[in-house]
């Protein structure tokens, strides 16, 4: 073909033609580039003015739907959205009921239930995210039949996402807990922003008892995966439950197996102020048990310094440097101690009391 | 009156409050981020800030930090209006000289009150 081609006496036409074409080609495509750009900009600053006209309708009039036109185009959905979501997350009384009457009066709600049931996953996930930032009490029951039915995993984690910010009572986290024990682990983070948001939203309701409740229940239920329940008590941690007191006792005392629900309890107990399972925590088999207990040991254990003092010749080098920070932060007796460890013949220990008679006492 | 300076990322807030406050006379100007509100509170010289703490390019606690770091700003009280409900973010932002830690969502008429009552009190 190349040799036919080559040898042809219309051998430079062919190359002249196809080099028009190319040039052609790349003319029509930076003309296509040069619209779509003019189009996406146009379409941003529409939107921009509409969230501008709807956020001034929703200061202005008592009745906003009557002063906005109706949206028609998924950009105008959008831009609506946006700024009914900014109003609800910022504010609550007048402005905030104007907000959650304005999703129903423009049909906002119905288009993104239609939407939620699209063929395309990234359309529905995108739909459910939004109707999740709108924390309507009534989305609820729609968000656990879509559930039911959604065959794609992030689509799924979208909705108990959503379901997170409208918890009511225990069952529903028991029906959250399940739901996310039944995917696969996605992240710490967005298990512990789930148990987050359903402490936030019980708290609001002033029914923080309920997540103890279902902590109680969770305790021991092998349908929980164990990673949930350590997300969960990182959540208490995050949003100080300080009626977990008793519970994350419980956990810590049931799961003496698992390094990191201990770590999660020894966390969430210590930022309540509750120091109880320290001693008990410094001596535990695992380095990183030993080595959560001793970030917190200078907050509440003078009467642990010698148990600290011992921790500078652990097998583990983490344990050992943060237990001679531990004892610089520990006041006049841990820094005592540290200069006579500094002095010591074990040179791991006095390596590890040097470094640290170098830091701040805290 | 007083002169109030927000400094946040979305312009629904922005339009709200400044709805709000200017109503009862208050000059408000407004920053998008970090940078260009130190700059504004600089030339602005606000009586208060309202202080969002999730922005780009600089996190209202940064903001905050390089305002009582700085002779010229240090003195201006700040409200900071976030979602961030977490103790420890609570405790940063009284750590770094804040005078009100608000958390959203909050009334707006609430807040109205809050920042006028801080402002007499100033007097």
């Amino acid at each position: 073909m190349l040799d036919l081609l080559t040898q042809s006496p219309h051998f430079y036409d062919y190359v002249t033609v196809a080099v028009l074409l190319l040039g052609l080609f790349n003319v029509f495509e930076i003309l296509f580039l040069l619209y779509n750009k003019n189009m996406v900009e146009r379409i941003e600053r529409e939107k921009l003015a509409l969230k501008r006209l709807a956020s001034t309708a929703l200061i202005t009039s008592t009745a906003p739907a009557e002063l906005l036109p109706g949206p028609a185009a998924e950009y105008e959905f959008a831009a609506y959205s946006e700024a009914i979501a900014s109003v609800l997350d910022s504010f609550e009384g007048e402005i905030a009921d104007r907000a959650r009457a304005l999703i129903g009066q423009l049909g906002i709600d119905d288009h993104y239930r239609r939407l939620a049931r699209h063929r395309t996953w990234y359309k529905r996930g995108n739909a459910i995210d939004i109707m999740a930032s709108f924390r309507l009490k009534a989305s609820r029951e729609f968000f656990l039949a879509v559930y039911r039915s959604e065959p794609v995993h992030d689509v799924k984690y979208r909705i108990i996402y959503g379901l997170s910010r409208l918890t009511r009572e225990h069952a529903d986290i028991r029906a959250l807990a399940q739901m996310l024990s039944a995917l696969p682990y996605l992240t710490p983070k967005y298990t512990e922003d789930i148990f987050y948001n359903i402490i936030s939203a019980l708290k609001a309701e002033g029914k923080e008892g309920e997540f103890g409740l279902f902590m109680k229940e969770t305790l021991n239920d092998q349908s929980v995966q164990n990673l949930v329940k350590r997300d969960c008590i990182n959540a208490c941690f995050a949003a100080t439950c300080e009626k977990g007191r008793g519970l994350l006792k419980e956990y810590y005392a049931a799961y003496p197996h698992e390094p990191e629900i201990l770590i999660a309890s020894i966390k969430a107990l210590a930022r309540i102020g509750d120091f109880s399972k320290m001693p008990e925590a410094m001596k535990n088999p695992d380095w990183r048990v030993r080595l959560a207990a001793l970030k917190y040991a200078h907050l509440c254990c003078a009467d642990l310094l010698p148990e600290i003092r011992a921790m500078l010749r652990d097998n583990s080098y983490h344990v050992r440097i943060n237990a001679a920070l531990a004892l610089a932060k520990a006041g006049g007796a841990g820094r005592a101690a540290l200069q006579a460890e500094a002095a010591s013949e074990d040179k791991f220990a006095s390596a590890a009391a040097a470094y640290a008679l170098t830091q701040e006492p805290a | 009156m007083a002169k109030i300076l927000i400094i946040d990322d979305d312009e629904t807030i922005h339009l709200i409050c400044k709805a709000y406050l200017s109503k009862s006379g208050h000059t408000i100007a407004t920053a998008f981020d970090g940078p260009e509100g130190l700059a504004l509170a600089e030339s602005f010289k606000p009586d208060l800030l309202l202080l969002d703490i999730n922005m780009p390019r600089m996190s209202g606690f940064e903001v905050a930090k390089k305002m009582k770091e700085n002779p010229a700003t240090k003195e201006i009280p700040i409200f900071m209006m976030t979602s961030l409900k977490q103790e420890s973010n609570i405790q940063r932002g009284y750590d770094l000289g804040i005078a009100e830690y608000i958390t959203k969502p909050t009334n707006i008429a609430h807040l109205k009150l809050r920042i006028e009552k801080f402002l007499e009190n100033k007097k």
